[in-house]
């Protein structure tokens, strides 16, 4: 019968040993680490120069700020400040406003040649963050949710910005308070779940 | 039987490791300072007999499956769709569940009486006290029946792994999120429910602990404090989310057929738990010799009358062989169906305590732990260890 053990092999065991010193307190303390991770409310954007002036976006998720990444075709990586993505994100409005802007016409051709820095900005995003105030003239056109999926360097790359960012999605429609009449008629040391 | 005199663990030791419920009601020591002695043969044959029953319900759920007997074994319609799908996957590994058994010591031989396969309790005790009083006690040359622990710790990673090996389980681990739950107010089963947490943990899951009813839900899936989890052990049994919480039943079976997370123990365990199970288990293995005889219709012999969904002897009785009652605990029970066993007598010492067995099941048999009290054994009965000589 290999099971009977004698106590000096099982205290050998990682973790019963501390249970047996500390219980249940030994992991309590990790509670308050992974209790939550709030929210997510920006984007970490990183995007790569892959010819003179072409843009892609290389890989995003979600942040509690956001910050966009540049990698320039010459090797070296820059931060771009506040002022920079405003900036870029104006021009784009006004390109989307006078009906400009790569992102918005439907017979631009970028799968190859990539965008241009302020397009590749709006489509990540964080550009669908800071750029909210573009509203709906760029979110619902039909060109721009194709365009945007082609602004990614790797269709995982889309993939994977999608599903992290439903991830982090809040549905309006989760229901609780499950069982919470139970919870507070309960109350002896002796419930009848245990069997 | 024999039992060996032990001094018990302080009080002040039981609360520093987090077990709080040390005393009954009745201000009674619920930690036995007694352990059951077993011999070699006693614990191997309470380990076979485990292995071999667990072999037999899978045989006997795959029966019920097939012919549609959700019914007769009194399953609620509404959790009927998610038994079917969790049966379906092995990605719905059942994590442990505990035999109960009368017989096995003096040279009686073990009989089923009861598999709790859903929400089994008793856990802390057999895996972990009863070391702790091997240790207080310094009996450390002696052996014991009992890797509830390290079984677990296996058992957790093979939810990943979903074979018999667990060492790969570093690289199939996806960082998938493992919440663990029990209700507001019941300190046995939220220690219960901790206690897994702490083993999972070790095993190298992200945890953490939620009550119930702040536990959110929608069709996507089971979130907490926004975080979503793809895993989630509930320490509440199925046939109470059914038939309390129906609109709970519904959101479940959803985020399971979207496959958004998995429910630990699986819905199949409700197969497992409801006595009338028994019934078609005797069916199939008529006059099997760990089984007692069990019927929808009284018994023409000494036989206990249990609810097909009760829980630590509630609306439990003993009938004799007119079935005419001769012990009974009332409970909230009653009106559920019913089934009657072939009663055996639990073993018993001199003073009068009688003992049932409750063999951990996680993937193997893996401990053996007592509790003792009357003829019914029911939420008063106390927790004796056991050693072997």
């Amino acid at each position: 019968m290999k099971h009977l053990q004698t106590l000096s092999h099982t205290l050998k065991v990682a973790g019963f040993s501390t249970f047996l010193l500390f219980g249940l307190n030994a992991c309590s303390n990790s509670h308050n680490d992974s209790l939550q991770e709030p929210q997510a409310k920006g984007a970490f954007v990183v995007i790569e120069e892959v010819a003179p002036k072409k843009y892609k976006i290389k890989e995003e998720f979600p942040a509690n700020e956001t910050r966009i990444i540049l990698k320039e075709l010459n090797g070296t990586e820059h931060v771009l400040t506040k002022e920079e993505m405003d900036k870029l994100i104006k021009q784009e409005a006004a390109k989307i406003e006078n009906n400009s802007s790569n992102l918005t016409n439907p017979n631009a051709q970028i799968e190859n040649g990539g965008l241009s820095l302020g397009e590749a900005i709006l489509a990540s995003a964080a550009g669908a963050i800071i750029g909210s105030w573009i509203g709906n003239k760029l979110f619902n056109n039909p060109a721009y949710q194709k365009h945007r999926q082609t602004a990614y360097k790797s269709p995982s790359a889309y993939y994977k910005s999608v599903e992290s960012f439903k991830k982090g999605k809040v549905s309006t429609t989760k229901r609780s308070g499950f069982f919470s009449s139970k919870s507070t008629k309960k109350s002896g040391f002796f419930g009848k779940f245990g069997g | 039987m024999k039992l060996l005199q032990v001094k018990p663990l302080s009080k002040e030791y039981l609360v520093k490791i987090g077990f709080l419920w040390h005393s009954d009601i009745d201000g009674s020591n619920y930690i036995a300072d007694e352990l059951v002695v077993l011999s070699k043969q006693e614990a191997k044959a309470f380990e076979d007999a485990a292995n071999e029953l667990y072999d037999m319900f899978v045989e006997a759920g795959d029966f019920i499956i097939e012919n549609n007997l959700f019914h007769e074994i009194g399953i609620p319609f509404n959790l009927v769709d998610l038994i079917k799908k969790s049966w379906e996957s092995d990605v719905h590994w059942h994590l442990y569940g505990r035999f109960d058994f009368a017989g096995g010591i003096d040279g009686a031989p073990i009989k089923l009486l009861e598999f709790n396969a859903d929400t089994p309790t008793a856990l802390f005790e057999s895996a972990i006290l009863q070391w702790a009083i091997v240790k207080e006690n310094n009996l450390q040359e002696s052996a014991q029946f009992n890797f509830i622990y390290e079984a677990l710790l296996d058992n957790f990673k093979r939810i990943v792994t979903l074979s018999e090996d667990t060492s790969n389980f570093e690289e199939l681990y996806e960082g998938w999120n493992f919440l663990f739950s029990s209700i507001k107010g019941n300190i046995k089963e939220e220690n219960t429910t901790r206690f897994l947490e702490y083993i999972a943990k070790n095993a190298g899951f992200n945890t953490n602990f939620a009550y119930i009813d702040e536990v959110e839900f929608d069709e996507e899936g089971i979130y907490y404090q926004d975080k979503k989890y793809e895993l989630w052990f509930k320490l509440i049994p199925w046939e109470d989310i059914a038939i309390d919480e129906p609109d709970l039943a519904v959101l479940l079976t959803s985020i399971v057929n979207n496959q958004e997370a998995i429910i630990f123990n699986p819905a199949y365990t409700l197969m497992f738990q409801s006595k009338a199970f028994l019934k078609v288990l005797w069916d199939l293995f008529p006059n099997h010799p760990l089984l007692l005889e069990t019927s929808f219709e009284p018994l023409n012999k000494m036989q206990v009358r249990k609810p097909i969904f009760g829980r630590e002897g509630g609306d439990v009785a003993i009938l004799n062989e007119r079935g005419e009652v001769l012990e009974e605990k009332k409970d909230v029970y009653g009106s559920l169906k019913m089934v009657y066993q072939e009663y055996v007598p639990l073993p018993g010492d001199e003073r009068g305590n009688f003992y049932q067995a409750g063999v951990f099941y996680a993937y193997e048999a893996c401990g053996v732990g007592f509790r003792r009290g009357g003829k019914i054994i029911d939420n008063m009965s106390k927790f004796v260890g056991h050693i072997i000589e």
